[in-house]
């Protein structure tokens, strides 16, 4: 199963976030047919309205991986976040292939290149959550909302946390 | 999920008492591949890579992946202390890993009554490790099948070995025979002198800096004309987008690869082989072409139009599969072609008009479709190109 570059590549990603994760997160494939579709669940982080809350995403690596970065979407419900499109998809630099830069805003030192991870993509996810950039929102809503009426954000977004722990 | 055997990772050091030696080995691994380092080379920024896996990033992005500064494949440059580090700690790998993890279990054996055995599979007999047999653990990735002590048997792994410019010690086959540096016959080496009149007709004014016959035409389709002894050829880069679809596909079947599909694939497909080979110049016993070509095959298969899954070409594979039927395809947008091909006419029609009294005008394509109709398939191409 583990043949090409990209799953020898995944499979280290794999072994070495299984031996070493990161605080509040763990990652790997759903099935080890498929090393290309991986889920992750990232720990809410501490003092923000996102404390407590445990949040599933999947990711999807293409095969020319690590060349091109993976996907990745929120799954069940989603996020109220500036930075999250409604449907889930994570939308924050480090996923964005260096070439293109659709948002003109962005330096090329924070986007993808292949010696990046899977690991400090879902650190990354986990400051975004901390810190939202509001410079070129995927979820105007939420931008909107967090710039101007935060107290109001961050009461929404609790309330989606216990949503989303079924409370 | 279950390490497959043949993959080493860095994390095996953890559970023994050597953990310190997991950053070691991290360090000898290309951070691109996570692999050992495969004939490794460095860029003008002093990062160093995978030969191969810095060519393809430098071919989709022209960046360095760990500064992002601007390189060229043409300054790569080997990196041979790398690799002879790679070697030297690939043969030593299985026997201290195996020793540490002995070490391992004796101390915990000792510390309980009940000797348990961890997860972690290992060896069942530590006689069979007296013997450094590399095959025993991981040596199958790509980064591992080559190298280790190729001076032990690089003849009877591939025969056919083709000396890089910076190898100085001579290619001596085992069976004392020497090769022919221009048509490779195997003869003794006193033969060879008299042998070479024979040639002296065929001399070509540029000697191609071919290679063994193994590696087959490069660009030079002279089978006859191959030298051992000299470097292979490296493949130049080519700028697809001043390269005519036709052009192109024959350069693909000049260079022995498969010339099927749309131009982006017949591109795509050039970058990979023209990485794989130039990758192959890299290195100190390189591969066949016939083992690149298999590596081209499962890039087709994975990444190329063979690919199932997320791939860009996979929204039309069924026009690259190659079981595509041609003729179906061309019957099915007959009509299509002919529409694109009336256009095609009809914009050089209308170019020439000023020029040629007798050129027919824009204004009468049928007639102008029905003059040229006997060209079409010949130029089909051609004519679709100048319609773009």
């Amino acid at each position: 199963m583990v043949s090409t570059v990209a799953q020898k590549r995944l499979f280290h990603e794999y072994k070495n976030l299984s031996t070493n994760p990161p605080e509040g997160i763990t990652a790997g494939p759903v099935s080890e047919d498929d090393m290309f579709y991986w889920e992750a669940l990232i720990q809410g982080p501490e003092e923000t309205p996102f404390e407590g809350g445990v949040f599933a995403a999947e990711l999807k690596f293409p095969r020319d991986y690590p060349l091109s970065p993976p996907t990745m979407k929120f799954i069940g419900g989603g996020i109220w976040h500036p930075n999250v499109y409604p449907n889930g998809t994570v939308c924050i630099s480090i996923l964005h292939p260096p070439g293109d830069d659709p948002n003109h805003y962005e330096h090329a030192s924070e986007r993808w290149s292949p010696i990046q991870s899977v690991e400090k993509i879902l650190i990354s996810v986990m400051s975004m959550l901390a810190e939202p950039n509001d410079e070129s929102p995927a979820n105007v809503e939420a931008a909107k909302m967090w710039r101007e009426r935060r107290q109001e954000y961050e009461a929404k977004v609790r309330d989606e946390v216990k949503k989303g722990l079924g409370l | 999920m279950d390490a497959p055997s043949d993959i080493s990772d860095p994390t095996q050091w953890l559970e023994t008492p050597l953990s310190l030696l997991a950053p070691l080995e991290s360090a000898l691994r290309c951070q691109v591949c996570k692999e050992f380092f495969d004939n490794p080379v460095i860029t003008s920024c002093c990062h160093t890579f995978c030969s191969l896996c810095i060519r393809r990033c430098l071919s989709a992005d022209g960046k360095c992946p760990a500064c992002r500064a601007q390189d060229q494949e043409l300054k790569l440059r080997r990196n041979w202390a790398v690799q002879e580090l790679v070697d030297a700690f690939q043969t030593a790998r299985p026997r201290v890993l195996e020793f540490s993890m002995e070490t391992a279990r004796q101390a915990q054996a000792e510390n309980r009554e009940e000797p348990v055995h961890k997860k972690r599979k290992v060896a069942p007999a530590e006689e069979h490790i007296q013997v450094p047999e590399p095959s025993s653990e991981g040596r199958r990735t790509r980064s591992q099948r080559h190298h280790p002590q190729p001076e032990e048997h690089p003849a009877i792994e591939n025969p056919q070995i083709i000396e890089d410019s910076q190898d100085e010690e001579e290619y001596i086959p085992e069976d004392g025979l020497v090769a022919c540096p221009i048509c490779n016959r195997k003869m003794k080496e006193e033969a060879v002198f008299s042998h070479l009149n024979i040639h002296q007709g065929d001399e070509s004014p540029k000697k191609p800096q071919s290679t063994s016959s193994s590696f087959g035409p490069l660009r030079a389709p002279q089978k006859s004309l191959v030298f051992s002894g000299k470097p292979p050829e490296r493949i130049p880069a080519i700028n697809y987008s001043i390269l005519k679809e036709n052009a192109l596909r024959k350069k693909l079947s000049d260079l022995g690869i498969p010339n099927w599909g749309p131009k982006q694939l017949l591109h795509k497909r050039h970058t990979e082989w023209m990485n794989l080979w130039n990758a192959n110049c890299d290195s100190k016993i390189p591969k066949s072409k016939r083992e690149l070509l298999q590596e081209l095959d499962i890039w087709e298969r994975t990444q190329g139009g063979l690919a199932t899954g997320p791939s860009p070409f996979v929204s039309s594979t069924n026009v690259m599969r190659k079981d595509f039927d041609a003729k179906e395809w061309s019957s099915s947008h007959d009509d299509d072609f002919r529409r694109l091909i009336a256009n095609a006419r009809k914009k050089v029609g209308a170019k020439m008009a000023p020029a040629t009294e007798t050129a027919p005008t824009p204004s009468e394509p049928p007639a102008n479709g029905s003059l040229v109709e006997p060209n079409i398939d010949a130029d089909a191409d051609h004519v679709i190109d100048l319609s773009g």
